[in-house]
């Protein structure tokens, strides 16, 4: 009888089965390459958990969103693995982008499992943690070239911080060509917010950013008036 | 009546003068009195003085004690920020991970510095205000405790990955969580609010919540020799209230903001208060009229429950916040009671 891996997949998920969900990966693997499994099976089922999770389907909690991070962490790492083992580097295909909690927030989880969700689809991660001034995020953004900041803040005493990074994009000259990606629990439960602090665009959960990413990193392109990377 | 006669009729179902309301102030208590944050979270009497200051400008029903679990982390061992326009908050933990946190020294709640802040603003409050204002200390639930010690990260990892390292590191915390409840309500503490965020299905999966988080979280509350609200600490509550019923001395529940207050009254029934449902932080974005709009909706659609109480809810209400959206409130509670402000 065929397996359903996808469905497999994003039960063991929901049940924060770890070991279980890299168990079906692996069987989905054996009749596959392991170089397909990001395309063929966890993007699609991170796609349907996603959508699950934003709705706050019962069943899906902060710690399913987790797992799922730590999922795609592992895939990641045994990619690397195998492009080790080849002599190969695993190249990222997709270009740099700086994350960080905004100035005055120290809650690291959700910014972290963005991070996770963007190497795994092939996102160059640059990462500066927590409390990160508004200067800090465009030094890195502009060393690195990278086109996407994403920002996170948990609550909305920090969440205001976002506003400064709105205004030193502008005071450079960067606004539009860096899109500034807005994240945490308080942009979830208020994305108006993501407008009134001057973000581009925001996720409604960690699982969806690459395709936000995606989407701001075409924006920014063509702001520059370039073509694709 | 005083605000303690208020806040006992509530407790009764009793009618009142007017609705009792609660204002999450204690950073807000800094702007009024001028003291630099830094003072304000380290000063008991600074700290005492801003709620002072609270009641003496919006004469509220209940006030706080310091909401700064960062300083029970800090007891642990983690490193606290600077307070800048907020309270402080965990720069850097005391453990990488629950197996390591097994071997730090449970702070003595007798003499660590941290926890006599907390202590010694209790007292100054109840001292000043014994038999007229309600005083409520603020503390996390033992479930809620890792996350200033180890971090959210690392707790998680524990919760699902290392269940033994979890449920040790839970029996180690349990005991410092109660005889840090005890001495708060020896210190004058009126009631306990806690959290107990890593107990709700929002946060952990189900089993977990169910299986580990509820048991220990009874046990927890059944050693405190007092009455708790239980706080929604950030994550939904309505949703997942019924998980939460019934738990041993627990005499009310925060409402996240805007959680309509009848749906919770029907899965509570008559007995617990029920505190909120107002967005302290998005205060400042309002008008005072907005505000005084949303109150005067809530009390009037609360009106016939006498054990509704008029809440910010969520974190601190923020430094910027104007002064006259927190008086709107304060107006709206006393045209409820039809008495003079």
């Amino acid at each position: 009888m065929n397996r359903d891996h996808r469905q497999e997949l994003l039960d063991a998920i929901q049940q924060a089965d770890r070991a279980g969900a890299n168990a079906i990966i692996q069987d989905w693997a054996a009749g596959h390459s392991y170089q397909q499994v990001v395309s063929d099976l966890l993007s699609p089922t991170l796609e349907t958990f996603g959508r699950l999770w934003a709705h706050r389907e019962l069943g899906f909690s902060l710690a399913t969103g987790y797992v799922a991070a730590k999922v795609a962490e592992d895939v990641l790492a045994r990619l690397l693995e195998e492009a080790g083992a080849r002599g190969e580097a695993q190249a990222t295909l997709k270009g740099p982008v700086v994350l960080g909690n905004v100035e005055d927030d120290f809650h690291p989880l959700g910014r972290k499992m963005v991070g996770a969700f963007l190497r795994a689809d092939g996102w160059e991660v640059h990462d500066l943690g927590v409390d990160v001034s508004p200067a800090q995020f465009l030094d890195a953004a502009e060393a690195q070239g990278a086109r996407v900041i994403g920002a996170s803040a948990m609550m909305y005493t920090t969440a205001k911080n976002a506003a400064k990074l709105r205004e030193e994009l502008e005071r450079r000259g960067q606004a539009g060509r860096i899109q500034l990606a807005l994240g945490g629990a308080v942009f979830k439960l208020r994305p108006e917010l993501v407008a009134t602090f001057g973000g581009d665009g925001t996720a409604p959960s960690a699982v969806e950013a690459p395709a936000l990413f995606e989407r701001l990193w075409q924006c920014a392109t063509a702001q520059r008036g370039e073509g694709a990377p | 009546m005083n605000s303690l006669e208020r806040v006992l009729a509530a407790l009764q179902g009793q009618p009142a003068d007017r609705p009792a309301f609660l204002l999450n102030a204690g950073l807000y208590g800094a702007r009024l009195t001028g003291a630099p944050l830094a003072e304000h979270y380290r000063d008991p009497r600074r700290f005492a003085e801003g709620q002072m200051a609270i009641r003496e400008t919006f004469s509220p029903d209940l006030l706080i004690s310091p909401f700064m679990l960062a300083g029970v982390g800090a007891a642990f061992g983690s490193r606290m920020s600077e307070p800048r326009r907020n309270p402080p908050n965990v720069a850097a933990f005391a453990a990488p991970s629950a197996e390591a946190a097994l071997a730090l020294p449970l702070p003595d709640v007798d003499s660590h510095p941290q926890l006599l802040y907390l202590r010694e603003s209790v007292r100054i409050l109840a001292r000043t205000y014994a038999g007229t204002v309600p005083i409520i200390g603020l503390l996390a639930s033992p479930l809620d405790l890792p996350p200033v010690i180890i971090g959210l990260e690392a707790w998680l990892d524990a919760l699902l990955f290392q269940p033994d390292a979890a449920r040790a590191l839970l029996d180690r915390l349990t005991p410092f969580f109660v005889a840090l409840g005890r001495a708060l309500l020896a210190d004058g503490a009126t009631a306990l609010a806690i959290t107990a965020n890593l107990a709700s299905p929002f946060m952990v999966p189900e089993a977990i919540a169910r299986e580990f988080g509820r048991p220990g979280l009874e046990r927890a509350l059944a050693d405190l020799p007092g009455p708790v609200i239980l706080h929604h600490g950030g994550c939904p509550l309505l949703p997942h209230l019924t998980g939460f019923l019934a738990l041993p001395n627990t005499a009310g529940y925060v409402l996240a903001p805007g959680e309509d207050p009848a749906q919770a009254r029907e899965i509570l029934g008559a007995g617990p208060l029920l505190l909120g449902n107002l967005d302290g932080p998005g205060l400042g974005d309002l008008t005072p009229e907005a505000v005084g709009e949303r109150c005067d909706h809530v009390l009037a659609q609360r009106g016939a429950d006498h054990q509704f109480i008029l809440a910010t809810s969520d974190a601190d209400i923020p430094l910027d916040t104007p002064p006259e959206c927190l008086q709107a409130i304060t107006e709206a509670v006393c045209r409820a009671g039809r008495v003079p402000i």
